[in-house]
């Protein structure tokens, strides 16, 4: 389930327990870890067939400079063996990785290993290890369910960076849907437990009775909550197993619509609801997704699969009271959902494919992608996503709001992608360019730019000039064929640019 | 929600120039200029909060000094006795009081006439003359009053002459930048700067850490004063334009312009005096009134130098009249005629103030909506830009982009929990676009369409998500008693 980036969206500060980044420093404190965990090693003795420890050399993308190869790091997570010779871990141990190895509990050797899937939406990836030698002697964990409110479930993983595995155990606090952060934009069933999760434990099982319940994947930090840690249920993990059955990872289907709870009576009655507490409104309808052309703005959704859709948008499904959205999040793409509502107050039965995943990318974190861009007489120019936006921090008012509102106030109709005046290489053909830094480009010679190709597209055209005009108010930015050819050489070498474009991700 | 920090800054307490403190031994400078030009002016200001339309915020005072000026004026600037409850003005030697009326006042230029109801409280007091002549390098001093009534004066250096944003609007204005070390004794920066013996200015911002004032100079003082019998309006005209320099040369040849200088017109604001006039985005400016204008916008005056050519327009104009600008479009060199016309704040998209006025609303249902206007965006405090709803920001930042007549930004600003408001407690900062298929253009349009609900409902559309709302009209109507005696309201709505 997906939310638009605007004001109305919901937004969680959860800090992701990313051993990625945060092992430089928690190295140290390993050493004094290592002392209390000794006694844990000797009780998890049968999972430690199992359990193995992820080192992944990452590097990541640089977009201040995104013709550069990003710094290189590494980090360490947990992950399990389970059936077919694999190895289940989150996709955030395993993201932007360069190479990497996995280790056995008591066996010090190294083994190569590569990513077979990888899911950023619901933070999940299979690994797999191409020497036999690895898996002899292993055992493969199989999966449980959804473990009862206050039952005690055990964590196992290499948390703050130690080399010998870790048990901490805890009591299973809440199940429901919560945001999750490695993407950034997405929402599934989550498991709230009350066992401390910190980096290092990512990737790691939860067992219950042997079983694995869950995998450790994120929690709060010390400021913002205690002994809040979350765990992905195996309805999802089964999920992504199924998934990649065919070979490929088709991501979430998405219904693409907001949809708000009725409570209001006058809102009832005037929406002709005769009852008191069933049905919800919707909202809007985003454009590329499942429901356009479908689902209207205003129609009340009343069943959802043939169950009944109460006034705060919860089903009733296997005995829990859940978002309707769960419905949606399990199915596949190319399945059907069928949506009963009332539309001007007639009833009317809706048929949704589920043929596409939520259309915007463009909020997601997004990993093992290069920067796109292109240079041209020192200007820099470059689409606008999540990762630019966290790279960069652009204070520029108008592209914050085009940014931030770009799903809610539907700017994707008029430009499907945002691209900026991302950075100036100083030479004198652009030394009057530096007011325009991160204004949106409008048009070239006259020419509406609707994505970073367009702006590829309108230099290759030979003009004696090209008159770059951004959105808004302001001068356009001229620059003469002549003078960016007689500067390239010179920009190039002086800057230690290695590329002038990138266009794929 | 956050209150105006910096004016709670300056509350003071009201000290007596009779306290009992012992006098500072301090040198006698051989020429003083004496305390019988400047008074002080103490004034009770009290803001609306745009939170809560309804009430008035906590009172508090500030102090600055006015001088006397010729026809009994005592002048201040507009932001001491903005929003004022209650001004006073204080001899400096005797601390003899008397109250005051605010006889006119300009927020654009920041600037205000005082009077004392009693207009023997003057006598025996100097009108100070205006300056004129001043130039870059002279000396000047800062007028402050000790805690006895006697004047402490603190001279400097008049540093430059220059176009800048005067506080309230943003409007570029003529200022004088004098460097002084000045101490803060009166509770505000509302101070007069005299050059032997005249009047230079009042102070309108010091800069600590740079020890710089912005003295409202001369020219701009004469312009809001605008000699009453002349029949013109003293407001500020503009031209209604923006631009940008010409300095790339490869602009310049793509422009075709051989000619020197010249500024190229970014934008006309819809409405404004420059698009009335045919000017249009991608003309160049070249020259206005005669005046030559160089690459980045400035020209030769004959009394203040290089200064930016709105001077021209916004200052040495009054409105009604017409500046003839030399533009060069696409090979020709035209004269276009504009005749200057002052922005009406009321008309604007999103007001820049709102001063001495109660802010409007209308509730219903415990929905409360309002009208944008900056002043509700900085109850977000210092950092509003960033914390205040980015749409909302968004409209008033460019509000130039919207077309002429898109009249006011009518919004939901929050909701006032009740038995009509039910599942809409958490909406707030909603756009209005529609109440029962009518479209919303001001708080009066959703004042009268409020009255003709749809089968008994009122339909609320927004421009964004929710998309559309209702509320029950009889039963709104029905609750507005209770609704309107639980929260304390005045009014349900005021406009």
């Amino acid at each position: 389930m997906n939310f638009p980036r605007g004001e109305g969206s919901r937004k969680i500060a959860v800090v992701k327990a990313r051993a990625l980044h945060t092992f430089a420093q928690m190295f140290r404190l390993s050493v004094f870890a290592a002392v209390f965990l000794v006694a844990s090693v000797l009780q998890a003795a049968p999972v430690a067939k199992s359990l193995v420890r992820i080192e992944a050399t990452s590097q990541d993308p640089n977009y201040r400079a995104p013709w550069n190869p990003g710094e290189v790091g590494s980090g360490v997570g947990a992950g399990f063996i389970i059936s077919g010779n694999r190895i289940m871990t989150n996709a955030h141990v395993v993201s932007n990785s360069r190479f990497l190895t996995v280790s056995k509990e008591g066996d010090p050797k190294p083994y190569a290993a590569r990513v077979l899937h990888i899911a950023h939406d619901c933070d999940l990836a299979l690994l797999t290890v191409d020497d036999p030698a690895f898996f002899r002697g292993t055992a493969a964990l199989d999966f449980g369910g959804i473990p009862e409110i206050e039952s005690t479930v055990s964590v196992y993983g290499y948390p703050i960076g130690g080399s010998r595995l870790s048990v901490t155990r805890g009591i299973v606090s809440r199940i429901d849907f919560q945001p999750y952060s490695h993407s950034g934009m997405d929402s599934h069933l989550t498991i709230q437990i009350d066992a401390a999760i910190n980096p290092g434990n990512s990737g790691g099982p939860v067992l219950q009775d042997g079983k694995v319940v869950g995998v450790a994947f994120q929690g709060y930090s010390g400021d913002v909550a205690q002994n809040v840690g979350y765990m992905i249920p195996t309805p999802v993990v089964r999920r992504f197993l199924k998934d990649v059955e065919d070979g490929q990872y088709d991501r979430y289907v998405d219904l693409a619509v907001s949809y708000h709870s009725l409570f209001n009576p006058a809102a009832r009655a005037a929406l002709g609801l005769t009852d008191e507490d069933s049905g919800v409104v919707v909202g809007s309808v985003y454009g590329g997704g499942s429901s356009e052309g479908i689902v209207l703005p205003g129609d009340v959704l009343l069943k959802i699969d043939g169950l009944r859709i109460a006034s705060d948008g919860t089903i009733e499904m296997e005995g829990k009271s859940v978002e309707l959205a769960e419905v949606v999040e399990r199915k596949f793409k190319g399945d059907k959902v069928e949506l009963e509502a009332l539309r001007e107050g007639k009833l009317i039965k809706l048929n949704v494919p589920l043929d596409r995943p939520w259309p915007f990318t463009l909020h997601s974190n997004a990993y093992n992608e290069k920067p796109r861009f292109v240079l041209f007489g020192g200007l820099v120019f470059q689409p606008v996503d999540e990762n630019f936006m966290s790279a960069l921090s652009p204070d520029d008012l108008r592209l914050r709001y085009t940014f931030d509102f770009f799903v809610d106030d539907k700017l994707y109709v008029d430009r499907p992608e945002i691209v900026v005046l991302s950075g100036i290489l100083a030479d004198p053909i652009n030394a009057y360019s530096g007011d325009s830094r991160f204004g949106i480009v409008d048009e070239i010679n006259s020419k509406k730019i609707r994505s970073l190709e367009d702006v590829a597209t309108a230099f290759a055209e030979p003009s004696e000039y090209y008159v770059i005009q951004m959105l808004g108010a302001g001068r356009p930015i001229v620059l003469e064929r002549k003078a960016v050819d007689a500067a390239r050489e010179r920009i190039l070498s002086r800057y230690g640019v290695s590329r002038e474009q990138n266009l794929l991700k | 929600m956050i209150s105006r920090l910096a004016l709670l800054a300056l509350i003071l307490i009201p000290v007596s120039a009779f306290s009992g403190t012992t006098p500072i031994a301090k040198p006698t400078p051989p020429a003083r200029p004496s305390n019988v030009s400047v008074v002080r002016v103490n004034s009770t200001i009290q803001a609306y909060d745009f939170f809560r339309p309804w009430t008035k915020k906590n009172p508090f005072s500030r102090r600055g000094l006015g001088v006397l000026i010729e026809g009994g004026k005592v002048l201040v600037t507009a932001e001491l006795v903005g929003n004022h409850t209650y001004v006073e003005l204080e001899k400096a030697a005797t601390a003899e009081k008397s109250t005051a009326v605010v006889e006119r006042v300009d927020y654009e230029s920041n600037l205000a006439i005082v009077r004392p109801a009693d207009p023997a409280f003057l006598d025996g007091m100097k009108p100070l003359p205006l300056d004129s002549g001043a130039r870059v390098g002279d000396r000047a001093s800062v007028l402050q009053l000790e805690a006895n009534g006697e004047i402490a004066e603190t001279p400097g250096t008049l540093t430059s002459i220059t176009l800048a944003g005067y506080p309230m609007d943003n409007m570029g204005l003529l200022v004088f930048r004098l460097s002084a070390p000045l101490q803060q004794r009166d509770g505000s920066f509302t101070l007069p700067a005299v050059r032997e013996g005249r009047l230079l200015g009042l102070l309108m911002r010091y800069d600590a850490r740079s020890q710089t004032a912005d003295i409202i100079p001369p020219a701009v003082i004469l312009h809001f004063l605008a000699d009453p019998g002349s029949g013109k309006d003293a407001r500020f005209p503009r031209a209604g334009l923006a631009f940008a320099p010409t300095r790339d040369p490869q602009l310049r040849r793509y422009l075709g312009l051989t000619q020197p200088g010249g500024v190229y017109v970014s934008d006309v604001l819809p409405g404004g005096s420059a698009k009335k006039a045919g000017i249009t985005q991608g003309d160049v400016i070249l020259a206005v009134n005669g005046h030559p204008i160089d690459q980045d916008g400035n020209y030769d005056d004959k009394e203040f130098g290089r200064i930016g050519f709105s001077h021209i327009t916004n200052t040495a104009s009054y409105p009604g009249d017409i500046a003839t600008f030399k533009i060069f479009r696409k090979g020709d060199v035209i004269e276009v005629p504009v005749t200057l016309e002052a922005k009406d704040q009321k008309t604007a998209l999103s007001e820049s103030f709102v001063m001495d006025e109660a802010p409007k609303y209308v509730i219903l249902g415990g929905l409360v909506f309002l009208e944008l206007s900056r002043a509700f965006l900085q109850e977000w405090g210092g950092d509003w830009v960033k914390e205040a709803p980015q749409r909302l920001v968004y409209h008033d930042a460019f509000q130039q982009e919207f077309p002429a007549d898109r009249g006011k930004v009518v919004f939901l600003s929050q909701v006032l929990p009740s038995p009509d408001s039910v599942g809409y407690e958490r909406l707030e900062n909603l756009i209005v676009r529609k109440l029962n298929g009518r479209e919303i253009k001001s708080l009066a349009d959703l004042s009268e369409a409020a009255k003709h609900p749809i089968d008994g409902f009122q339909k609320i559309e927004f421009e964004e998500d929710p998309g559309q709302i209702f509320l029950d009209a009889g039963s709104i109507e029905k609750n507005s008693q209770r609704l309107q005696s639980e929260y304390a309201l005045p009014a349900l709505q005021r406009l």
